[in-house]
């Protein structure tokens, strides 16, 4: 903390400074914040029960926490339609065959629950068809599919709003398609025919435009080049032969993605190649930087711990994070624990170039 | 780290061999006989402090080069020592042993009003006596019965202990006893007892029944009964005082008298005065290290565990009246290390403290009608502590997370009246009262109003003639947390088909009650959402059992005896877990599974001269619960058991060998995976055979003194491999944990009487 608190002090002299220089010069007063170089970070997951996913920007050294239950599906605000389901809390769609609400009959969602089909835990072997893909569901896949054009052809969909790490709600059933370069999305309670029409306009400061169904439109992540990675827990997925395409979803409370839709590259280096330490502005030209899968730091910086093993921090590896401002950051997790307590992470990180 | 080098060590201890030293003159021929003066061949003639002689087949010996007068002591097998004063020169002496009826029919307790020959009893039961125990130089049960046929362990190095499964039923189907008093656990009364929780050095023997004893020990005892038969005073007025200290490896780390390696002190004492009352005490030290295993940092694969028993006990029997009471106290401390980490450790330490205290009270009110009571009160505690230690600051705090600090606490009570009535020669009943009651409270259990269990029983024993005896049953219970069964019925039979061949038969249902984590048990957090079912019934069984002893008691050159053993178990409302019907992430417990249990099991045990040996085999059945559903699946699935001692006692040095081995079979299974379609299909699985054996040396040197020494787990063995997918939680993943590594020790008891 001290570290942090000195740095602090020196980034804050470093501004006054800046303003006074600016001031006497008389020019423009716009400032540039020069990035952060070192800092120690103590992520505000939210305790125990890792309510909140956090997301982080490491050149100001900021961190927004978000509770992960406030939304319920996030439009993509690219040249692309897709829309994401919440992840942050293990939600599921489940695709029927019917495009009117009313024709969806409650003996099929009562045999749907009653099997367990969207049940994400390591009994369903099917549940990886119901979740967006866990690296890259833009590019890979969503539960919720293509998103047509036409109301007529859209399916409806059951959706399991999540109750990994939170409280359970009622089962919806929504319905998305776009009208030009609108989305829009239907939805109602599961037993009921009344629904709600909404619609999402895409906003391109942002990587999704986020939504709840009691809320309408909500703010979760900052703007697509405010941040770095996010902390959350979520839907990975973990290769198991016995399941569906070889592939097992499940849920994993310390996941860390980078903003790969906004710009931010990543690369794990391994501490038997070159130190922490010992990384510097140097090396990084030999890194291969990845910048379409959010898995690639993942759940890497961490061993799950065993049958006699807590969960620990792997002390074998560090990462490096490219922002898009061409900032290089090289960043290692220091505990998964704050007073023994879960979900209060901690890191450092410090400026390569 | 410290390894012991055995070849440095043995050279020590066979200096100590002989540092005895003979004075020679005279001889002398003699011949021992028994009572009706029949040779008693191959007894063991020895000078007090010099050396000795074996007598032939025919009873006669020559002893040579002495100095009169001579103090001669005499044994042999089946027959009480004597020590014998020849002062002057005897050209030829006669020597009469007395018949050791201990020895040669053992006796038990367990299912009788009293002790009785385990010969005239009918009820097979196992016995492992002290002596065992002393040649196993064991720290505790688990290094005892851990070659038994029959009975294996699994490790849950997670929380540090270990559970036990008999005859393929799991420890929770096993009722176990300390001098016939349920003991309490972290299931709560008699579940699932953490067997190494009990003072290997207290132990007189050891009884184990096979079978349901539910009618004379009531729920749980489904599987079979483990009797803990503990050290009593003396019969008559004297005292009696022994200290051992052990030091052991484990694999191969040790460092001497603390920390890593295992530990083992052990102080007892017992005084009897001439008026009838006794007084005894006992103080156990079990250190044990840990073993990292296959971490390099700060955490153990195998958890330290620092144990401290004591017991007190105090006695009076005069004329009719027999009152005991004994107080028994453990003090455990298991210590679960973090990983390193730059900011904070956080370690656990499981601490569990159990009182247990028993008072047996006995009246033998006439020839005709004897009475006992037995009541016990145990407090048990089990708690959960987490400390974080701030790598910087280097403070040391408790945690604050969620579950970090728990407790849990059992209290049992119990009573037991019973009554020996003899109606004639031939014919006795034992009426019985049981009480009962249990009430749990913890920081995952939810709120319950404990468990209070009453019920009467009542056996007969009938002569039907000299040869054949029967003794039916009858049990009646009333629970009142789950619905118990009506009435319990059993049926033993024992035929003697000849003087050396008996015949026992046996039926009994037998049940096991759902314990209060089961029915009240809630656990939800991230990874777990478990929930109690307070409307689980009792599990039965019906159990039929059956064994052939053969024992030659002629005195010949070669003593052989033989069990065979065979089994049948069908259980019913099986409970075990599931998924709630209503809620498919939740998973309860139901009474939904059949379960059935068959196998054998043959034993021979041969003595000739100096050497004894033991061979047993068992083939034991499990039922492939898969198979309801698929009629191509195996219904039983069966796993092979050979288990072999050894006994020698190594001429001219006069030290004892002992060796015992197992090997336990691979152990097959089905569970169900899918297929590349996602289609549930059955998929076969095996747990790994293993081979386990111990080595060990004593010598007496001296009266009062034995030194020991000797290998344990020969094999190196460490873990063993599972096909299976799924697992319990603690124990799962592939490699299932079995030992840590070969490992040695050195012992000495000190033992004093008068």
């Amino acid at each position: 903390m001290k570290k942090n608190n000195t740095f602090r002090q020196g980034a804050m002299a470093l501004i006054v400074a800046g303003l006074i220089a600016s001031c006497t010069e008389n020019d423009a007063p716009t400032v540039e914040v020069p990035p952060v170089e070192d800092a120690f970070m103590e992520i505000q997951g939210g305790g125990a029960s890792f309510p909140n996913s956090v997301f982080v920007n490491l050149s100001s050294e900021i961190q927004n926490s978000v509770r992960r239950d406030t939304w319920d599906l996030a439009f993509y605000t690219g040249s692309e339609f897709k829309v994401l389901i919440n992840g942050t809390t293990g939600a599921m769609a489940y695709g029927t065959e019917v495009e009117d609400f009313q024709d969806l009959e409650i003996e099929y969602v009562e045999k749907l629950k009653a099997e367990g089909t969207l049940v994400l835990d390591f009994n369903n072997m099917n549940s990886i068809l119901y979740v967006d893909d866990p690296k890259n569901p833009v590019a890979n896949g969503t539960a919720l599919g293509t998103v047509l054009s036409s109301e007529s052809e859209a399916k409806v969909f059951i959706y399991e709003r999540g109750n990994s790490g939170a409280e359970e709600k009622p089962w919806k059933k929504i319905k998305v398609f776009r009208s030009g370069d609108l989305y829009i999305v239907q939805h109602a309670d599961i037993d009921s025919e009344d629904y709600t029409t909404v619609e999402i306009t895409k906003d391109t400061d942002f990587n999704f435009v986020y939504f709840s169904f009691e809320s309408g439109k909500v703010e979760v992540e900052p703007k697509k080049h405010e941040w770095d990675f996010v902390w959350t827990a979520g839907t990975s997925s973990t290769p198991f032969p016995q399941a569906v395409n070889g592939t097992l979803g499940y849920f994993f409370q310390d996941l860390v993605y980078h903003n790969i839709y906004g710009g931010v590259q990543a690369a794990v280096v391994m501490e038997s190649e070159i130190s922490y330490d010992e990384f510097s502005d140097a090396n990084v030209n030999g890194l291969t930087f990845n910048s379409d899968d959010r898995l690639i730091i993942g759940s890497s910086w961490r061993s799950g711990g065993g049958p006699n093993s807590g969960p620990a921090i792997r002390e074998d590896r560090y990462y490096v994070v490219r922002d898009k401002n061409e900032n290089v950051y090289k960043l290692r997790f220091l505990s998964l624990t704050s007073g023994g307590e879960r979900g209060r992470p901690s890191l450092e990180y410090s400026l390569v170039k | 780290m410290f390894r012991i080098n055995p070849n440095k060590i043995s050279l020590t201890y066979f200096l100590l061999l002989y540092l005895t030293v003979d004075v020679f003159a005279g001889k002398i021929h003699g011949k021992v006989e028994d009572q009706e003066g029949n040779p008693v061949p191959f007894a063991i003639i020895q000078e007090e402090g010099g050396t000795g002689t074996v007598a032939d087949i025919q009873g006669q010996f020559v002893l040579g080069d002495f100095e009169y007068p001579v103090q001669l002591k005499v044994k042999a097998l089946g027959y009480l020592p004597v020590s014998i004063r020849v002062s002057d020169k005897a050209e030829f002496i006669h020597i009469i042993l007395q018949e050791d009826i201990s020895q040669l029919d053992e006796v038990v307790v367990t299912g009788n009003f009293e002790a009785q020959s385990a010969r005239q009893s009918v009820y097979q039961v196992r016995i492992i006596d002290k002596e065992l125990i002393q040649k196993r130089a064991a720290g505790n049960m688990q290094e005892v019965l851990n070659t038994e046929l029959g009975i294996r362990f699994s490790q849950d190095n997670a929380l540090g202990s270990s559970n036990l499964e008999m005859l393929g039923m799991a420890g929770q189907n096993v009722k176990v006893l300390i001098d016939g008093v349920p003991m309490v656990g972290r299931q709560g009364v008699s579940n699932e007892i953490n067997i190494n929780q009990i003072d290997i050095n207290q132990i007189e023997k050891i009884e184990i029944i096979e079978g349901p004893m539910s009618v004379m020990y009531g729920a749980d005892a489904l599987a079979g009964v483990i009797n803990i038969i503990t050290k009593k005073p003396g019969g008559t007025k004297g005292y009696g005082l022994s200290a051992r200290i052990q030091e052991e490896t484990v694999g191969n780390e040790y460092s001497p008298v603390s920390g890593a390696g295992n530990h083992i002190r052990n102080l007892q004492g017992q005084y009897r005065t001439g008026g009838g009352w006794s007084f005894g005490g006992a103080f156990t030290q079990n250190r044990f290290g840990g073993w990292k295993g296959r971490f390099t940092g700060r955490q153990f694969e195998w958890l330290p565990r620092h144990q401290d028993l004591a017991n007190a006990s105090l006695g009076f029997h005069k004329g009719i009246l027999e009152l005991d009471y004994a107080l028994d106290l453990l003090d455990e401390r298991i210590f679960s290390f973090g990983p390193e980490n730059r900011i904070e450790h956080i370690d656990t330490e499981f601490h569990t403290t159990r009182w247990m205290h028993r008072l047996n009270a006995r009246v033998d009110a006439s020839d005709r009608f004897k009475a006992a009571v037995q009541t016990s009160f145990t407090d048990y505690s089990r708690e959960t502590v987490t400390w974080i230690t701030n790598q910087r600051t280097s403070e040391k705090s408790l945690s604050n997370a969620p579950n970090a600090q728990a407790s849990l606490q059992y209290q049992g009570f119990t009573l037991r009246a019973t009554g020996l009535w003899s109606i004639s020669e031939t014919f006795n009943l034992q009426p019985g009262l049981d009480i009962n009651t249990e009430s749990g409270v913890g920081d995952r259990i939810s709120s319950n109003e404990g468990i209070q269990d009453y019920a009467v029983f009542l056996s007969g024993e009938l002569s039907l003639s000299d040869k054949v005896k029967i003794r039916p049953g009858l049990r009646r219970t009333y629970n009142s947390a789950y619905e118990a069964p009506p009435v319990i019925p059993s049926l033993n039979m024992k035929w003697k088909l000849s003087e050396s061949l008996d015949l026992r038969v046996a039926y009994a249902q037998g049940f096991r009650a759902p314990s209060i984590r089961e029915l009240y048990f809630d656990f939800f957090d991230a990874s777990h959402s478990i929930r109690g079912n307070p409307d689980l019934q009792a599990e039965t069984s019906h159990s039929f059992n059956g064994s052939l002893n053969f024992s030659r008691k002629k005195k010949s050159e070669v003593i052989y005896s033989a069990v065979l053993t065979g089994f049948y178990n069908q259980v019913s409302n099986q409970i075990s877990y599931g998924i709630d019907p209503v809620d498919p992430r939740i998973t309860t417990l139901f009474n939904l599974e059949e379960f059935r249990t068959a196998g054998g099991m043959l034993n021979h045990q041969v003595r000739y001269r100096d050497f004894s040996a033991g061979l047993g085999l068992s083939r034991i059945g499990r039922y492939n619960r898969l198979s309801a559903d698929d009629f191509n699946l195996p219904e039983m699935l069966f796993t092979t058991e050979i288990n072999a001692n050894l006994d020698y006692k190594v001429p001219y040095i006069d030290t004892y060998l002992s060796f015992f081995y197992k090997y336990t079979g691979r152990l097959p299974g089905f569970e169900m995976g899918a297929n590349e379609q996602g289609e549930a299909i059955p998929r076969q699985i095996e747990l790994e055979g293993f081979h386990w054996a111990d080595l060990s040396l004593r010598r007496d040197i001296g009266n009062h003194l034995q030194v020991q020494l000797g290998v344990r787990n020969l094999f190196d063995l460490t873990s063993i491999q599972s096909t299976a997918n799924t697992g319990s939680a603690h124990g799962g993943g592939p490699q299932r944990p079995m030992g840590y590594g070969r490992s040695y020790f050195a012992g000495i008891t000190y033992q004093l009487s008068k």
